[in-house]
This record gives C-alpha cells, structure tokens and sequence, in this order.
C-alpha cells in the first residue's frame, strides 16, 4: 500500500518532467530547422551557427529530462506523452517559417493527440488506483 | 511526389528499433543514479540511445521519400509498437483507455501529416 502510494506520487512527477521535456524538446526542433538552412560541409563552421547550436543542445536536454522520467514512471504512460511534440511544433512552426501554415485538418490532428494523450492519462490513473486499493 | 517503396520500408525499420530503444532507455534509466562512473557503463542506457539516434536518422532519410500523409502515420505505429513491448518485456498494463489514446494518437499524427500536405 505505501510502495503504491510513494510510485504514484514519483509517477506524478515523471509525468510533470516529460510535459516539461515536450516543450525544451520543440523549441529545439524549431531551432533545428532554423539552422538546417545554413548547414553546409564546413562542419568546423558550423560552430557559428548558433541555432543549430542551441538547437541541438535544447534536443539533448529535451532527452535527458526524458530519460530521468522514464525511471520513475511507466514507459506507455510517458511516450505516448511525448507525442504532445507534435502538437507544439505543429503550432509553432507556422509563426517561425513562412512555408508552413496551418489549416483545419492540422488543428484535428492537434485535437485528437490531445484527446488520446488524455485518455492514456485516465488509464494510466485507474490503473495506478486499482494497484494502490 | 509518389512514395517509394524503400522509404516505406525504412520507415517501418525505424518505428521497430526505434521501439526497441525506447525500452532499453526505459532499462538503463531504472539503472540511472547521479554518478558518472556508472552512467558511463550503463550500457542499456547506451543501446538505447544509440538504436533511438539510429531511427531518427531513418527516419529523416525515409521522410523524404514520399508523401508525408502516407508516411506520417507510419512514423506514429511506433506508438503501437512501444505499448505493445511495453506490456511484453516491461510487463506494465495497458487497459481500454490507454490503448484508445494510443489509436487517437496514430490517427492525430497521421492527419497532422495529411494536413502537413495540404
């Protein structure tokens, strides 16, 4: 009983951190693609291309928040969670490039994902009542 | 531009080892303490980063290949996949809802992609 109610609460938190993980993760993937359009083959250049740069080192923190998560909650409650990325990139990306823009069947897609990332979140809650009763 | 066949193919590769990653890191990060030693002989840690990285690039060169409406929802099984595995190797539970949230996830990915399209 009190093993299940200390994992719901560090689940709890694992959930917050791969929320959190969304975000640093997306605006890295902006970046990315910010500094993809100077990329070239001087890679030793590349040092001055400050978004990739940050770009990349966003991603990394993205992963590693990602990575401490997953040791304190359950792997199909957490990735289907991190599917959110799609959602904020989708939203983002047209503010940032003028060859993305949204349309109608984007802001379905939005809504659905935050439908089924809803509805594993009930899951994952009933399951972890079930285990704590 | 019609999809090919190989990116199709890669695709599917990706979502598969991609999947296998994630459940090595979810392994290595039950492993995790804050001491670099034995970070850096977390070797599932380490498969899991290197077959995740792996599917990314997959995935980046398969993307290419074809229409992104056709392949998005590809890129999405892996979502299946990992529940799937999830149940299997980790033996956590699934459940009605969370399985309904991951089809809803398939399908929103996959009109994102169509809308990605338009």
């Amino acid at each position: 009983m009190k093993r299940g109610l200390i994992k719901m609460v560090e689940s709890k938190w694992a959930v917050v951190l791969v929320l959190l993980s969304t975000f640093v993760t997306s605006g890295g993937q902006i970046f990315l693609k910010q500094g993809s359009s100077n990329l070239n083959w001087d890679i030793v250049g590349q040092i001055a291309n400050i978004p990739l740069i940050i770009g990349c080192l966003l991603y990394a923190i993205g992963a590693v928040m990602l990575i401490v998560s997953l040791k304190y909650g359950d792997l199909s409650v957490l990735y289907p969670i991190y599917s959110l990325n799609f959602v904020w990139v989708s939203i983002l990306s047209p503010y940032f490039f003028a060859s993305d823009s949204m349309n109608w069947v984007k802001w379905l897609g939005i809504a659905v994902i935050m439908l089924g990332v809803s509805c594993v979140g009930v899951g994952s809650v009933r399951a972890m009542k079930r285990r704590v009763e | 531009m019609k999809t090919q066949f190989w990116a199709v193919a890669l695709i599917l590769f990706a979502t598969v080892i991609g999947a296998f990653g994630s459940i090595y890191l979810k392994r290595g990060a039950e492993e995790l303490e804050f001491n670099l030693k034995k970070l850096f002989k977390n070797m599932k840690l380490f498969y899991g980063l290197l077959l995740y990285g792996l599917s990314s690039v997959f995935f980046i060169v398969g993307l290419k290949g074809g229409e992104l409406s056709i392949l998005y929802p590809l890129v999405a099984l892996s979502y299946v996949w990992i529940s799937l595995l999830s149940v299997k190797i980790l033996k956590e539970k699934m459940g009605f809802w969370k399985w309904l949230g991951v089809v809803l996830i398939v399908l929103g990915v996959g009109f994102i992609g169509i809308g990605g399209t338009l």
